[in-house]
């Protein structure tokens, strides 16, 4: 029975930087206060990352539930199988994402027992008052999870806010849609505020909101050019770490503590840019993370690549966000706050899209993908392909592919193995692979290609 | 449609099933423009109109997938991945673009892997919203507007709304056929077997709609004519999933001794029993696509309480129950599907709340997993005659 697995013990990574260490128990503190927030009446909303409406309900003072980072941290505390399991057992496909799965197992249980699971990790998923989905590219289960957790809670609204961004096409240029994409997000939020009004009884305060969304703009540009430090040899933070400080990015965005953190987060860098302190002291050769979420159970692969003289000084997942001064709109004009939201989503979306029409064949992923190589001084890309997302792990190969074609070789892994199933993991493979993808790189090296 | 080469009603059903796109060649040999196109979520109404004919590329369960796994990922849907495959070695090489909707992950972000891999003249992506409020209806109306501008500027001639009211009425007119196919199968027995239905809608999907309207009248008047398919005693299934585009599993269900007799699949009834209003021919296709047409992709808000929710969501399919008089109810998924994937808690017990025994089924698209469901279907079968 799955009440009888405990979880495994877990290896601690070792970061490079302090303001990484931070974020374990961080994450546990709001993990316990989204419990405790439920104890004390707070309305609590189920949420995504990536959604658009971060300020929103910061503004209105909802307490988030992230879901996704819930599974994550089971996966990492390796102890999400017996959550796959009762979901496997509902009829939930193992081939579904495992975030969403980890999520319907656990509240699936929490729903059975009224009240928490056996030794849940970090006091459990809090149950929500309302679910908020959203209709987009990114992925299906934005719209599919919480519907289908209403099996378990048909008492618990949903609101499923659509945020789409134009695609990258040749018949078209996206300039031409762009107003009609953004009137339908200021659309779907302004239903958004409608509805959390009506479940929470209190009403938005839209000069807060415009608050927010300025600290929001604010912490976007910090965030960038804090990571952009990372361009220095050595490098003072890798990917591993990134890992983790992408946490107030994504999980806390619209909040003073997120521009702290960041602040916090570039002061140590630059002290470990003057004084020469990389992640390791001798940098044989550069990384990108060039796609796909990571498999929070084995986070300390990343330590493994760096025993081996590897480093990643950047990275494709979780850099959610650009400089906002470097669109080609002013932001800042557009004072309607739910209207300032959807511009920076969009013009987030498409910002390499510019860039890849100007080389022949070329691709906004792919583009991305060469201007870190050149900014960051890149010798080889690492992707990992999760067998059970779609949305960030499709169009690895492809894009590998188009990079050879109009750019140039450069040795490439793709690793493969899930975010939260550790039954996917063969750690002896994958450092196997990682031995082999370093002899590569050193071949190369040492060719003076 | 060369009769005299290809025979008629379910002759030609079976010609084009077998040799699938062999009249799409054929009339690419003449000069014609042919779109390919995924999924049900093309409006297919504009492609009509300017003057395209529009093909539904399909895959292949009896073809292992070799090629598309050097440029797709195999955590694809691999009815995707095997439609992908079939295009890679060259099975459509007579297209001339394709047009792909956002339906769900597997189609949508492999969107930028068709374009580049085919390098086709023309490819559109059709970024459907998922809400069906009227934001997402009027959204959704601005980009048919945009793929109608795109594909005017690729035809070379404007699609004026004559055209579209007239192609509009002709895909109805299809519809209607499939719907009146449909009928026959109400009688005990069925006048035809779900094997010869999916046959026939699979070869429709490949033809021009004016071609498509004939074989299904064809076929229709044939049936009537030819008497019932055998009698004896056997369950009447009905099968839910998301697309079906080979007899293999439906055939499998029969040869094991039942009826199918009717389905929510595409191509289907969700495909075809829904129509277009003529009024405003955009408008009309937008809340045809998006409101009418029920599927796992879309998410519709709640209205009501909970009950109510699931009638509006799955409410057509215990009415089809009752309406073909269906005995059990076989829902079939494929592996790494998301939108039916996540209902499937939600389906079966709302189907079973009615009274109607479901069997959950999850396979993987190729005759070998196709095979290995025969033992389950024959117990199910088994626990439905014993009741």
């Amino acid at each position: 029975m799955t009440e009888e697995k405990k979880p495994e013990e877990k290896k601690k990574r070792k970061t490079a930087t302090e303001a990484a260490s931070k974020i374990g128990p961080m994450v546990k503190a709001t993990i316990g206060g989204t419990v405790q927030a439920r104890e004390e009446g707070k309305p609590i909303a189920y949420s995504f990352i990536c959604c658009c409406y971060d300020e929103i309900i910061r503004a209105m003072d909802i307490v988030p539930v992230w879901t996704e980072n819930y599974a994550g941290v089971c996966g990492a505390k390796r102890d999400a199988q017996r959550f796959l399991e009762r979901a496997e057992a509902e009829n939930f496909s193992r081939s579904l994402c495992t975030y969403a799965l980890c999520g319907l197992g656990f509240d699936a249980w929490r729903e059975e027992l009224g009240e928490m699971p056996p030794e849940p990790p970090w006091g459990g998923q809090a149950r929500p008052d309302m679910m908020l989905g959203s209709g987009q590219m990114l992925c299906d289960p934005r719209n599919k999870w919480y519907q289908a957790a209403q099996h378990y809670m048909p008492d618990i609204p949903v609101y499923d806010a659509g945020a789409p961004w134009p695609p990258y096409e040749d018949d078209y240029d996206y300039r031409e849609v762009q107003d009609y994409y953004v009137k339908y997000i200021v659309e779907e939020l302004k239903g958004l505020v409608k509805f959390l009004e009506k479940h929470t009884g209190r009403k938005m305060d839209w000069d807060r909101l415009s608050e927010l969304v300025d600290l929001a703009d604010r912490t976007w540009n910090l965030i960038w050019e804090t990571y952009e430090l990372r361009r220095a040899v050595p490098t003072p933070m890798g990917t591993g770490d990134a890992m983790n400080t992408m946490v107030p990015m994504v999980f806390m965005m619209g909040t003073q503590e997120a521009y702290d953190f960041y602040q916090e987060l570039n002061d140590e860098l630059k002290h470990k840019i003057a004084n020469k302190e990389g992640v390791i002291p001798d940098e044989k050769y550069r990384l990108i993370w060039g796609g796909g979420l990571p498999s929070w159970f084995a986070l300390s692969d990343f330590n493994y690549f760096n025993s081996k003289g590897a480093v990643f000084p950047v990275e494709v997942t979780y850099r959610m966000v650009e400089a906002i001064y470097h669109f080609d709109i002013d932001l800042s004009k557009i004072t309607d706050p739910l209207e300032h939201i959807a511009w920076r989503w969009v013009k987030f979306w498409t910002y390499w899209y510019d860039k890849a029409k100007k080389r022949l064949g070329s691709h906004p992923d792919v583009e991305r993908l060469i201007q870190y190589i050149e900014d960051y001084k890149i010798d080889g890309i690492v992707m990992h392909e999760a067998f059970s997302c779609r949305s960030w792990h499709v169009g690895l190969i492809w894009q590998l592919n188009l990079l050879k074609k109009v750019y140039k070789d450069i040795p490439s892994l793709i690793l493969e193995s899930d975010i939260v199933d550790i039954s996917s993991y063969n750690e002896a493979d994958t450092r196997a692979r990682i031995d082999t993808f370093i002899d590569t790189l050193e071949a190369v090296k040492s060719q003076g290609r | 449609m060369p009769e005299e080469a290809a025979g008629k009603g379910l002759a030609v059903a079976d010609r084009y099933y077998q040799d699938y796109g062999s009249r799409a060649r054929e009339l690419k040999r003449q000069g014609k423009k042919i779109l390919g196109y995924l999924c049900a979520f093309v409006p297919v109404e504009i492609i009509t109109a300017a003057g395209f004919i529009p093909f539904r590329i399909k895959g292949d369960v009896n073809e292992p997938i070799t090629k598309a796994d050097t440029e797709m990922e195999t955590i694809v849907c691999p009815l995707v991945r095997s439609c992908f495959d079939m295009s890679l070695k060259g099975s459509y090489e007579f297209l001339d673009g394709i047009v792909i909707p956002h339906a769900c992950d597997s189609i949508c972000r492999t969107y930028d892997v068709w374009k580049y891999s085919l390098n086709l003249p023309y490819s559109h992506l059709i970024n459907m919203p998922h809400g069906t409020g009227k934001p997402s209806l009027d959204f959704y109306q601005a980009l048919l507007g945009t793929f109608r501008t795109s594909l005017s500027k690729f035809a070379g001639v404007e699609i004026s709304d004559r055209e579209l009211i007239q192609a509009i009425k002709l895909h109805n007119q299809n519809r209607a056929k499939v719907r009146e196919l449909y009928g026959l199968r109400k009688a005990s027995p069925p006048l035809i077997s779900g094997t010869e239905v999916a046959k026939v809608l699979i070869a429709s999907v490949s033809i021009p709609v004016e071609e498509s309207i004939k074989m299904l009248g064809d076929v229709i008047e044939e049936v009537r004519q030819r008497g019932g398919v055998p009698a004896r005693k056997s369950a009447r299934i009905m099968v839910v999933g998301a697309q079906v585009d080979s007899i293999a599993f439906i055939k499998l269900i029969e040869d094991s001794g039942a009826w199918v007799v009717a389905d929510d699949l595409c191509p289907g009834a969700r495909e075809f029993f829904p129509d277009v209003t003529v009024a405003d021919p955009i408008e009309g296709i937008a809340e045809r696509y998006l409101r009418k047409v029920k599927c796992g992709r879309t998410y519709r808000e709640m209205e009501g309480n909970y009950e109510e929710y699931l009638e509006d969501r799955f409410g057509h399919m215990s009415r089809m129950i009752k309406d073909f008089n269906v005995d059990g109810v076989v829902l079939y998924i494929y592996k790494y599907c998301d939108p039916f994937g996540f209902e499937v808690p939600q389906i079966k017990s709302y189907i079973e709340s009615k009274g109607t025994p479901v069997l959950y089924l999850e396979d993987e698209y190729s005759m070998s997993t196709i095979g290995r469901l025969r033992t389950r279907i024959q117990a199910f079968l088994e626990l439905l005659g014993s009741k």
